[in-house]
């Protein structure tokens, strides 16, 4: 047997085992366990793909459940077996409402178009699962402490994206493992339908939360760094605020009374607010107008017994001499 | 007339046939039916209705170890199943007796 058809076989067990993992444990077991010995029989015989001589895996399964006297997915009861298996769902008014919201949906053309895909859907689910484990461990560990929390895309352990992008490989591998081996018994099947729904809160909680980042611009986004630095008023340099300027000439002597001015003329005023022991005064002209960009502007630094004196001025010690262009 | 839809209806009495002739694994009963001239009958269907047997309790089974391929699960008939093979043939020739006068008159007719 050729390796072409070995993974096709598993192919096809693969989505045929999909479309009846709604099933209980043991109806499955028994239903399924020489289902690969039946493919490797036909393939072995046939030649030419498995879906041309046993149809889709879909309607494999659908035929293999009929005749077996199992419900179809999604559907009402059918056969003995298939009352069994439903009887503990039945005793519930709900329940049986949903039954019939079921059987109404699968009845409709598009509601059975829709309820064949969504067996198809199931692997992108498990990866999805496995992600959304790793992200609901991160957010629950961040009161215990800091550097958890909320990241996204990638969750953060412990702080380290590293450690939540290893956490998530073994998630998905987790969470895939468990999709393909079936729900199982009635409590471990109770416990993953606990665990799914619980992971679908945790989704829309991210994308709550990613909606609310987004909005307020505290998401990172390389594009937006440049761009987003809060208000900003006066003189920067590195971030940092410049609250005085004080120039000197090439003998390092300070100059007093100089006016500074940008690019187009206008006054280039330095931070002057905010400075915790510096208390600014500004000159007024002759129309009593702030006079902002006249350099340095006189600083009063406030001493312990409360008196007003000006600041210090910084020492300057000017480049060697003589100055080239390189 | 669709096979498929009268297959439907007797499939469970053309596998126990089948079985109570001769112990069968999945496949070989399938390749039996059809060499028997029921070439339309479904793998799935026979695999499911050979569960359905099974668990209904008319037919056992057991696995034989096989050299070259997978182990195979053997069905045999049981006592119930053998019972419920006969109640079925009996409906089954009173039915195909039914059905013969009835066709055969309406050709008559038509002749």
């Amino acid at each position: 047997m050729n390796d072409t058809i070995t993974a096709e076989i598993a192919r096809y067990a693969t989505a045929v085992r999909a479309a009846c993992a709604d099933l209980p444990g043991p109806d499955r077991e028994l239903l399924l366990e020489d289902l690969e010995d039946h493919l490797q029989e036909v393939a072995a015989e046939a030649g030419g793909p498995l879906s041309e001589r046993l149809g889709r895996p879909e309607a494999y399964a659908a035929e293999l459940r009929a005749s077996a006297g199992l419900p179809a997915p999604g559907a009402g009861a059918v056969g003995a077996a298939g009352r069994r298996g439903r009887r503990r769902l039945r005793d519930s008014r709900a329940a049986r409402g949903l039954a019939g919201l079921g059987a109404a949906v699968a009845g409709h053309p598009a509601g059975r178009a829709v309820a064949g895909f969504l067996p198809e859907l199931r692997p992108a689910w498990w990866v999805l699962r496995g992600y959304l484990a790793v992200q609901a461990v991160a957010v629950a560990m961040t009161p215990l402490l800091s550097g958890g929390g909320f990241s996204f895309p990638v969750p953060r352990l412990f702080g380290s994206a590293l450690l939540g992008l290893l956490a998530t490989a073994v998630a998905v591998a987790g969470s895939v493992w468990l999709g393909r081996r079936g729900p199982g018994g009635t409590g471990r099947r109770v416990l993953l339908l606990a665990g799914n729904a619980a992971l679908a809160v945790v989704a829309v909680a991210m994308l709550v939360e990613l909606g609310g980042s987004e909005a307020s611009g505290d998401l990172y986004r390389p594009d937006q760094v440049l761009t987003f630095a809060g208000p900003i008023s006066g003189l920067r340099s590195d971030g940092e605020e410049i609250s005085n300027i004080f120039p000197f000439d090439a003998q390092g002597r300070p100059l007093a009374d100089v006016y500074l001015v940008d690019q187009d003329g206008d006054p280039v005023v330095a931070t002057h607010y905010g400075n915790e022991y510096l208390e600014p005064t500004i000159p007024l002209d002759g129309n009593g107008d702030e006079v902002a960009n006249r350099s340095p502007q006189v600083q009063h630094e406030v001493d312990a017994a409360g008196r007003r004196q000006p600041g210090p001025t910084p020492e300057f010690r000017p480049p060697p001499g003589p100055l080239r262009s390189p | 007339m669709d096979t498929t839809q009268l297959l439907k209806g007797v499939l469970d009495l053309a596998v126990l046939a089948v079985v109570g002739d001769r112990d069968g694994y999945g496949y070989d009963v399938v390749r039996r039916l059809r060499a028997a001239g029921l070439e339309e009958v479904g793998d799935a269907s026979v695999y499911g209705t050979l569960r359905r047997l099974y668990a209904g309790g008319h037919l056992t089974s057991y696995v034989v170890p096989s050299e070259e391929g997978p182990h195979r699960k053997y069905y045999a008939i049981n006592e119930a199943g053998r019972a419920q093979l006969a109640a079925s043939t009996g409906t089954w020739r009173s039915f195909t007796d039914a059905m013969d006068k009835l066709l055969g008159s309406g050709e008559e007719e038509a002749a």
